[in-house]
Formats: structure tokens, C-alpha cells, sequence
């Protein structure tokens, strides 16, 4: 297990995942565009928060690949098989705290259940499993997650 | 049948606070709330069933007579009860959050002792579920509560009698006497655990929702005729616009009849892409920038899943399905089914297209930022509307009948296409296809006038090839099709008027739709003759119109969807947004012509 093999890992596994993602909402699966909920948190302007919000994304897919290393490196045990298991626990992290109530509560742009007449939301909240943003949105999240788990997963155990 | 227990439609007010909307009866009855949403089932919902559907009662024990009004520029209503012993004024809000630890959704209910002692009494029988499910009722301390599943309420009362719990209701009795100050608060909690506020947060909370209100409409830039009456069709658009999402709904109930004792009952609890065009127009009239950029960024989300086709309406949410279900209630004086979900979310409408064009077109040119994605999709949706416009539809109105060459749904898609060669010209769209767009706008637009022109009528005609007719065609007016100076456009106003109304009322069209029964004429038609007859530079004919127009409103200036014929009665979902949307675009257009 190496630092490398997560940076590698948590580099490639963020352009799967975005990669999917983004193709799941081409094909009208998802509403869902992580890149652009991370943008839309420093600027209002669509096409410089989807590019802010890539470099926010992979920088945040590198941070959680050190949380992954850090877990394997903690159990002594890491393979692509475990990094399945943990990215379908990222997964079901994501689609019920933190996109779904973490995110909320931080973005300024986004609307939350609390917000009343005052408020002028310009995004809609995902709401449980991030359900508002169309009914597939948990399944494609969750398949993209556990490929992410995947990559790390096996990276850091072909680095070891 | 007529059930007893419900009030006329035209006895309710509203308020609300931007999520969800109380109907609050002129016998002091909340006979509508649905929680924690607008669009999220009734716990109290007796106004779809007098029998099951719970309310919140508040009332002097003696005979009463009423007078109110909201609190001027505001959604807080106040009733003054007088009696024989003495006079009381309630003041009902919905409270917004402010900062602290607040309940999610709060309702307050303030009561002033004015003279005398009268006898009140109140009752809290909450129904969740629309009815279905009767409450859990216990106490928090000294704090009756209700409970059923996910959600519950908390009934605080101050100076308000000893609240008393039976098995379904919580109710207190107690003598107003003059000087006395009273206060009620409903506290409501999804998912969540509930939160007990002080009576100085509840006072406190009350006083800044009403500073609030007086601040918006404060904001307010309309300085032209019947000034009063669109300021509180702005803050009826306030209550509908839907604050997590920005969506706006088309009313705040659901399956309110068309037809005393009929089957027309739908439920408005949605979004219309239909209204978008006219909704984002009045908004930018009243000089409401935040919430325009924020209906149209929501628009924009909300139909991204089904790009580039859309649906005719979306969930407050955003979400694409609307599933229509039958509830087992009596119904608005027996007016049965009792549907909640929308069939019509599933139907085509060629219209829609031309809404969403409008709709960018002006958010664009009041100075919006088109970015370059939003401008490929609103090109490709261009692109379907040239495959789209020569197969028929359902139409504005959404008709369960035989789909229709309706003539609203082609010259709506020649302004889809006219819309995108503006967006075009503008660079603010790909202009890569604008020689196709031009060429289909222009078949569009020989086909409206060779196919849908009926010399015979002596007007546009309800769709290719029959001589009915049809109040939607005065859209076409409103958005520049024909223009001012076609002679087409005073020939259909003219006629639409003789054939369809009867004073200032409009009936929607004549011919068939798919459904059984009659339906009231519709109050958004007379509103948008008014305003295309000022379009039309008829001002003395718009003026008047206008004028008893303004007359039908309720005593606390609401409409409903449509109005009876022969009494006078509102029928329809209630308040209703595109009635409130065409009220504001009218008067608006009369005064931009009285000014010029």
C-alpha cells in the first residue's frame, strides 16, 4: 500500500465516476452533475462553475483515496474486491448525508426543506437519496461509487 | 349532492409561507394545510371532505359577522368577529423561520379581545395522510401533540383557555374580554423531532413574517392602474412560488370541482411549464429579478432529465411523474373523485415548446446570462420542435379526447421557432440550423393561415379544419402572433368574445374534450382578452372589462380558477396562479397603452 497507488487511484477513479456520471445524465438517467452542485458553491456563473467544479471534484476524489488508504492501512488488508465494498458504503454516504444534507446546508445557492418565502434558491435540493434529481439518480450514484471503490481499491493493492 | 359543512369557495383566504398553504375560512376554519409541503399530503383537508378531513376551528360561540382583510402588502389575514357581546380579531399567519431554533413549518393564530367578553372556542383535529389516518394524541408536558407516522404537530396555546384532548381533536374554550391578547401556534415537524417555541418567539416570529411581507411588496415596481389588485396578485405568486426549489405551482389545492358535484377535479399542485412564459413576464413586470432567475434556473433543472422533450407539468421537486390516484373522499360538496397526481403529465403538448422558448427569450433580453450549454439545449429543443410541430396533441388544455392540429399548439411552436431565431440572432444560441428554423416558422405560419383561419367564423378557429373556437387563440396575441396590426388578431377578439362570453366571463372553447359534465367560465380567458384587447389598442373596451374584472375577486381580492355563470360561485382550485399571472400581465398592458 502506497500513497501513490491512492493518488493514481483516486485520480483515475474520479474520471470514471464523473465520466459515468455525466454519461448516466446524457442519457437522461440522472439530473444529477456533481461538478456543477461543487461549482455552484463559489460562483453563479454556469460555465466557470462546472470548471471549478471538476477541479473540486477530482481534488475531493484524491482526499477520499487517502481515506481509503488510511482504512486499508488501519485493517492491513486492501484489494479491489474491499474497495467495492467501501466505495458502496461511499455511495450510500453520499446519496443520504453528504449530498443530501451536508451539501444543503453549505451550499448558498441551494435550496433546503427550511427554506421559506425570504429565500431565492437557484438549485434545487437532492432530497433523500438525491431522489428530486430523477428516480435512477441512487443507482447510477451507487454504481459509480462502488467502480470508484473499485479503482482505489485495486491501485493501492497493485502499489503495495 | 350537496354535502353540508363546507364554506363557498369564495368565503377562503390564504396564507402561507413559501412551502406550504393554509385556506383559512371566513368561520375562522384552517379547512386546508397540507404539510410539510405544498404538494405533500392534507392534515387538514376539510374542504375535500367535511366529514373526515380535519381542520383547525376558531370562533366566537355566539352568531357572528366577519370582516377582513390582510394586513395591507402582506399574506397574514385578519378577521374581525363581531357578536352581540363583544368584538375579537384573529390574525392568522403562516410564520417564516428566522434564525434560531424554529419549527419547521409554524402557524400562528393571534386573537384580540376589542370590546365586550365574548365566548371562543378552538379545536385542532388534524387528519394526516388527506384524512386517512386519525392522530396519536398525547402531551409533551403541559403541550398537547399529535403524532401519525413521520409527521407531527404541537398545539401552543397562551391565555387560551385549558386545551382538553378527546380522541381525535384538541380543543379549549375560554371568554375574550376586551384588551385581552390571545395566541394560538401550530407547530409542525417532519421527519424531525419537534420544537416547542416560547410565546415571545411566536409574537416575534409574527411581527418580522408581517415586516417581511410589507418589505416585498415594498420591492414591488408597479406603479400603474388597479395597483392594489396586482400587488396581492404578487404575493399570491409569492405563496405558489415553492421557496426550496424556486418552482412556482399553479394553485395551492388539489381537486377543487369545475363542476359542483362533478368530475372535473384536478389536483394544481404542480408546476406548468404552460404558465412559464406568463409567469416569468409578470414577474420581471413587478420587478421580481431573484425570483425570475430562480424559476428559469429551475426550469431549466427540472426539464433536463427528459431533454430535449418536456414534460407538460413537473413536481414542485423538480421530479418528472405525477402518478394520478383517487382518494376515498366525499369530495367538495360530493364532488367526486377526489384525485390527487396529474394524468396530464404524461400527455403531449406541442405549446409547452414555444412557453420554454418565450420564457429564455425573456430572461435573455432582460439581461439573464444564457450560458453556452443552456444555449446548445435550447437549440436542440428548436431542432425537435421542427420534427414535432406537424403531428397533432392534446393541447393547452389538455383535452382527454382525440389529439387535435390545435391552432394555440402550432402558432405556440412558430413562437418556439421565432423565439430561438431571436436567441439566434442574438448569438446567444448555436445558429448552426437557424435557416431550418426559419423555413419551418414560415410553414408553421401559412399552415395556421390556410388551415386554421375559418373566413366562415371570420376568425382563428380551435384547430385545423372545425369551426369551433377557442380563448386560448388570445394568447397568440399576447405573444406577438398575429401582430398589433393584423387585422386577424381585432376579427378573433371580436368573435371569441360574442361566441364565448357572457359579460365579463369567457367560456375556454366550445366543442368536445374527452370529459363528461360543464365547467365555469374561465377567469385567466377574461383577463387575457383584456389584455389582448388593449394589445389591440381597444383601451375604453380593455379599461371596462378590467374594471369588472377586478370586481369578481373575493372580499380579500383572490379568484379561483373559474366562476359560475348563473351565481357568481368560485369553482376550481384556489388561489389560482395563472388567473393572478394574467391579472398582473393585463393591467400592466393597459397601463403601458393608457400611457402612450
Amino acid at each position: 500500500m502506497s500513497i501513490w497507488g491512492a493518488i493514481a487511484g483516486g485520480f483515475v477513479g474520479t474520471l470514471v465516476l464523473t465520466t459515468a456520471l455525466s454519461a448516466a445524465s446524457g442519457f437522461g438517467l440522472t439530473r444529477m452533475d456533481l461538478p456543477f452542485l461543487l461549482g455552484t458553491i463559489v460562483s453563479s456563473d454556469r460555465g466557470r462553475a462546472k470548471a471549478l467544479g471538476y477541479a473540486m471534484h477530482f481534488a475531493t476524489g484524491l482526499l477520499f483515496g487517502m481515506v481509503y488508504l488510511g482504512i486499508f492501512a488501519a485493517i492491513g488488508e486492501s484489494g479491489w474486491a474491499l474497495g467495492a465494498l467501501f466505495g458502496l458504503v461511499h455511495g450510500l454516504f453520499a446519496g443520504t448525508a453528504l449530498v443530501t444534507v451536508v451539501l444543503p446546508a453549505i451550499h448558498p445557492r441551494m435550496g433546503t426543506p427550511f427554506s421559506a418565502a425570504p429565500d431565492r434558491p437557484l438549485l434545487e435540493a437532492p432530497g433523500f437519496l438525491m431522489l428530486n434529481y430523477g428516480r435512477r439518480t441512487p443507482l447510477v450514484t451507487i454504481v459509480a461509487h462502488i467502480a470508484y471503490g473499485t479503482i482505489v481499491g485495486g491501485f493501492i493493492s497493485l502499489a503495495s | 349532492m350537496r354535502d353540508a359543512g363546507y364554506s363557498p369557495l369564495r368565503e377562503y383566504g390564504a396564507i402561507g409561507d413559501g412551502r406550504t398553504l393554509a385556506l383559512v375560512s371566513s368561520k375562522g376554519s384552517i379547512d386546508w394545510l397540507c404539510l410539510p409541503d405544498l404538494d405533500s399530503p392534507s392534515v387538514f383537508g376539510t374542504v375535500l371532505d367535511a366529514q373526515s378531513g380535519g381542520s383547525f376551528s376558531l370562533a366566537p360561540e355566539p352568531p357572528f359577522t366577519i370582516e377582513r382583510a390582510y394586513l395591507p402588502e402582506t399574506n397574514a389575514l385578519q378577521t374581525i368577529f363581531k357578536t352581540e357581546v363583544g368584538v375579537v380579531r384573529v390574525t392568522d399567519a403562516m410564520l417564516l423561520p428566522g434564525s434560531g431554533l424554529v419549527p419547521s413549518r409554524e402557524l400562528a393564530r393571534r386573537v384580540e379581545g376589542l370590546s365586550g367578553r365574548v365566548p371562543m372556542r378552538w379545536g385542532v383535529e388534524p387528519r394526516f395522510m388527506y384524512g386517512s389516518r386519525r392522530p396519536e394524541l398525547s402531551r409533551r408536558g403541559e403541550t398537547p401533540v399529535a403524532r401519525s407516522g413521520k409527521d407531527a404537530l404541537a398545539v401552543s396555546s397562551w391565555d387560551a383557555g385549558v386545551p382538553v384532548l378527546n380522541e381525535t381533536s384538541i380543543s379549549a374554550s375560554y371568554v375574550a374580554c376586551a384588551g385581552d391578547d390571545a395566541l394560538l401556534a401550530l407547530s409542525a415537524a417532519h421527519e424531525e423531532p419537534l420544537v416547542f417555541p416560547s410565546r415571545t418567539e411566536v409574537e416575534s416570529r409574527l411581527m418580522s413574517t408581517i415586516a417581511f411581507w410589507r418589505g416585498w411588496s415594498a420591492g414591488r415596481t408597479y406603479e400603474g392602474p388597479w395597483r392594489d389588485a396586482v400587488i396581492r396578485s404578487a404575493l399570491v405568486l409569492k405563496l405558489l412560488i415553492h421557496s426550496p426549489s424556486g418552482a412556482i405551482a399553479a394553485a395551492g389545492t388539489a381537486s377543487l370541482p369545475e363542476e359542483l358535484g362533478g368530475d372535473r377535479n384536478w389536483d394544481y399542485r404542480f408546476c406548468w411549464v404552460r404558465d412559464s412564459a406568463l409567469t416569468l413576464h409578470a414577474l420581471m413586470r413587478l420587478g421580481c429579478p431573484q425570483e425570475s432567475e430562480s424559476f428559469f434556473w429551475w426550469l431549466l433543472h427540472a426539464s433536463q432529465l427528459t431533454h430535449p422533450r418536456l414534460r407538460v407539468l413537473y413536481r414542485l421537486n423538480g421530479g418528472d411523474r405525477a402518478p394520478e390516484s383517487i382518494l376515498p373522499l366525499s369530495g367538495y360538496q360530493g364532488s367526486k373523485p377526489v384525485r390527487i397526481g396529474n394524468a396530464a403529465v404524461d400527455q403531449e403538448q406541442l405549446d409547452i415548446y414555444g412557453d420554454l422558448m418565450q420564457t429564455a427569450w425573456l430572461y435573455a433580453s432582460s439581461g439573464g446570462d444564457l450560458d453556452s450549454d443552456t444555449g446548445r439545449r435550447l437549440a436542440e429543443v428548436a431542432d425537435l420542435i421542427c420534427e414535432l410541430w406537424r403531428r397533432p396533441d392534446c393541447g393547452i388544455w389538455e383535452v382527454r379526447s382525440e389529439p387535435l392540429h390545435f391552432t394555440h399548439s402550432k402558432i405556440m411552436c412558430w413562437v418556439a421557432l421565432d423565439g430561438a431565431l431571436r436567441l439566434a440572432e442574438r448569438d446567444l444560441i448555436p445558429r448552426a440550423h437557424a435557416t431550418r428554423w426559419q423555413r419551418e416558422a414560415k410553414a408553421i405560419r401559412t399552415f395556421v393561415d390556410e388551415r386554421c383561419w375559418s373566413e366562415e367564423a371570420g376568425c382563428y378557429v380551435r384547430s385545423a379544419g372545425s369551426g369551433e373556437l377557442d380563448s386560448s387563440l388570445l394568447l397568440g396575441a399576447l405573444m406577438d402572433y398575429p401582430s398589433e396590426r393584423d387585422p386577424h388578431l381585432n376579427a378573433t377578439i371580436t368573435t371569441l368574445r360574442r361566441e364565448l362570453g357572457s359579460g365579463p366571463l369567457l367560456n375556454r372553447y366550445s366543442g368536445e374534450d374527452g370529459l363528461g359534465g360543464t365547467e365555469g367560465a374561465f377567469l385567466c380567458c377574461s383577463f387575457w382578452l383584456a389584455d389582448a384587447l388593449a394589445r389591440a389598442d381597444r383601451i375604453d373596451e380593455a379599461t371596462e372589462l378590467m374594471e369588472q374584472l377586478i370586481g369578481l375577486a373575493n372580499d380579500v381580492g383572490l379568484y379561483s380558477e373559474e366562476v359560475d355563470h348563473q351565481s357568481g360561485e368560485f369553482l376550481g382550485n384556489m388561489p389560482q396562479g395563472l388567473v393572478h399571472l394574467a391579472l398582473i400581465n393585463a393591467a400592466v398592458s393597459i397601463g403601458m397603452k393608457q400611457r402612450s
